[in-house]
């Protein structure tokens, strides 16, 4: 039977002839290919081999060795190279029209967007309309203040605590749902108040930035400040993603080629990047407050560089290179942007409710046995040292279940006013950087084995202090009030 | 609960990586399994064949996870893999070689070689890495009409004649060529 594709040289045939007359066991594919596989020495493969023909195994490699020799350049790129001619005369007799290039509008865009001088003030416009202005001042401030206050405040809690104390006497029990930290007044208003406006706008304004095929030109625009901190231009989508939700993000960080830039990927967005609940909630907290909210997307920013610079010294391998498919640029389709956060907000909150309530009841637990006023205590040291009102420990522990939770729990302390200016920002950066969620703890645990990502929190739990302590030292040595 | 689920998940081996839709498939149906470039539309077709929702982006490696579905063709019932997006058979990242241990692993009984049209010269390594394999592969010419608009013609007979596989040129996000696509699988599925 006649091949679609020869090797070049008697020497590549003869040896692939070979070894395939040394193979026995059936592993799915034929055995040319894994013939051509072990040629270019594939690690997986070759130990598949290894495993299933003991004997033999010695003699491919033999053969492998000795077809080596034949050539200067590694195999795998003599045998892909063979392909692509093969590939490029079976095309050039299929194709009947092929157009000429030029310069269509689109390319001319998308050019612009890839160019520093034009594409860094693109990418600003972009963070300022689809984050600050849709994220921050709309879903954050204008939506979450309607249900939060008008709906909640005014309305659901008034009226179903009345309900509750007319059911449930005892004062005790009333406390687990429309207490101070009950389940409706608590755990369903952080969920349905708070984050569910935030998250539904992130997800909004991403659908359409990603479906526009903006991603991978930005991935291009800042690969030179990446390639500084370990990274490639790949790695900007995890971590734009994670601006979503950082869980998410993490398991993305797969499509990273090599293990080093995995783990800077998911250090970096355990610490420094907050997702979207955290992000709208942080936005909502310094609005009006413009100085700060430079000053913690200033200290944020340094963090992440700073991290990735030192993490990229620290752990060994190359520098990575780059290369990444660029899809055209598109209209993002209605129904698509429509279904994909309907798809994505749906996963996020019933990713959360559950938990929202659950910690709702861990509190009542822990109040009844006295064990949460002894971690909000234990708490408080950390707490005074970043010069934080005692209050915010609460936050805090929240934080332990999951960010956004704990930023929500800022949100409360902030509207009943116990922060300064200077406090509210070192508790936004503190929290920012602070401990992951636990889904996303599980996720690095998962995706990194347990020694990294039990490494990884020990790690964050002490910087986030420590940037915390240092930036509040900062303010005051310097006399700055905001 | 979820989250307990997730727990749980955390510490199985990597290798039972369950679709976030459909779970696990029990029994002996037939499979099919979308392969083909990052970004040329695996997700949709995937979409258009099971009738199920993975998300769908216009960037590269939005499916770092092994989705699985079911769809019918003719009278048969068969099981839809969609995998994350693969250059060559040689892997070179982690999502390449979860692909490629799919085809390895799961031995499925068709392929399905989703191509951007505009790229065929670049893409068309894989379809010959696929049939060398011996693989029943079915080559997809997806985005047709992105490529028609910039005045690409393209003989699929001719590239038929070459590969001795079926060409279907599709349009995954109208449904266009989807019908033909099937009928060409149902001619595979018969001889089976």
């Amino acid at each position: 039977m006649s091949e679609t594709c020869k090797y070049p040289g008697d020497i590549l045939e003869n040896s692939l002839e070979k070894i395939e007359n040394l193979l026995g066991a059936d592993h799915g594919i034929s055995k040319r290919s894994i013939g051509l596989l072990l040629l270019q020495e594939d690690e997986e493969i070759m130990s598949l081999v290894k495993s299933s023909e003991a004997e033999s195994f010695a003699q491919i490699m033999e053969i492998v060795n000795h077809a080596k020799t034949h050539f200067q350049e590694p195999l795998s790129y003599i045998i892909s190279q063979r392909r692509q001619e093969e590939a490029s005369s079976i095309v050039s007799g299929a194709i009947e029209h092929l157009p000429k290039p030029g310069l269509p509008f689109k390319e001319k865009l998308s050019r612009v967007m890839i160019n520093p001088v034009t594409g860094i003030p693109i990418l600003l416009v972009i963070l300022y309309c689809g984050i600050y202005k849709f994220v921050g001042e709309f879903g954050a401030g204008t939506v979450v203040d309607f249900i939060e206050t008008d709906i909640f405040e005014n309305h659901i809690n008034p009226w179903i605590t009345q309900v509750v104390s007319s059911i449930i006497p005892r004062h005790l029990f009333r406390e687990l749902f429309v207490g101070e930290y009950g389940m409706i007044t608590l755990g369903l208003r952080y969920a349905v108040a708070l984050i569910l406006p935030i998250v539904t706008t992130f997800f909004i304004a991403f659908a359409i930035i990603e479906d526009t095929g903006y991603l991978p030109r930005l991935a291009l625009l800042i690969d030179r400040i990446f390639k500084k901190i370990g990274l490639t231009g790949r790695a900007v989508i995890p971590m734009v993603l994670g601006l979503g939700c950082d869980t998410m993000a993490t398991m993305v960080t797969r499509t990273l080629p090599t293990k080093r830039e995995r783990i800077i990927a998911t250090i970096l967005l355990a610490l420094a990047i907050p997702c979207a609940a955290q992000l709208g909630v942080i936005l909502s907290l310094l609005e009006g407050n413009s100085k700060g909210l430079w000053i913690w997307a200033g200290v944020v920013g340094l963090v992440f560089v700073l991290i990735g610079f030192l993490s990229s010294k620290v752990l060994p391998g190359d520098s990575p290179s780059f290369y990444m498919e660029i899809p055209p640029l598109r209209l993002p389709k209605l129904s698509n942007v429509f279904i994909k956060t309907y798809t994505r907000v749906k996963w996020y909150f019933m990713e959360i409710f559950p938990m929202f309530i659950l910690a709702s009841m861990m509190i009542w637990i822990g109040q009844i046995t006295g064990l949460f006023s002894l971690l909000t205590k234990i708490l408080e040291y950390p707490i005074r040292w970043i010069g934080l009102p005692d209050k915010t420990a609460v936050a805090f522990l929240f934080g332990f279940f999951r960010r956004d939770y704990g930023a929500g729990g800022l949100y409360d302390i902030k509207k009943a006013g116990l922060f300064t200016g200077n406090q509210l920002v070192v508790a936004c950066v503190t929290l920012t950087l602070f401990l992951p969620c636990i889904a996303q703890f599980l996720m690095n645990v998962k995706e990194r084995g347990w020694k990294t990502g039990v490494g990884i929190s020990v790690f964050i739990l002490l910087f986030s202090f420590t940037a915390g302590f240092i930036m509040n030292l900062i303010l005051n040595i310097l006399g700055i009030s905001l | 609960m979820d989250f307990v689920n997730k727990l749980f998940k955390g510490f199985k081996p990597t290798g039972s990586c369950c679709g976030k839709k459909g779970g696990e498939i029990r029994g002996n149906l037939s499979k099919i399994a979308i392969v083909g470039s990052p970004n040329v539309g695996k997700s949709v077709m995937f979409n258009r064949l099971t009738g199920a929702y993975v998300t769908v982006s216009n960037y590269p490696g939005t499916t770092v996870e092994v989705a699985r579905g079911k769809t019918r063709i003719g009278d048969r019932e068969l099981e839809v893999i969609d995998t994350p997006g693969m250059y060559s058979l040689l892997p070179i990242t982690e999502e390449e070689r979860v692909a490629r241990n799919i085809l390895i692993e799961e031995k499925p009984d068709i392929i399905i070689h989703i191509v951007d049209a505009k790229n065929l010269e670049r893409m068309l390594p894989l379809t010959l890495q696929l049939i060398e394999a011996k693989l029943k592969v079915v080559l997809v010419l997806n985005i047709i009409d992105e490529a028609e608009k910039i005045g690409m013609k393209i003989n699929s007979q001719h590239l038929e004649k070459d590969l001795k596989v079926p060409v279907v040129s599709t349009v995954s996000t109208t449904g266009r060529g989807i019908d033909i696509l099937k009928g060409r699988i149902e001619e595979y599925v018969r001889n089976m």
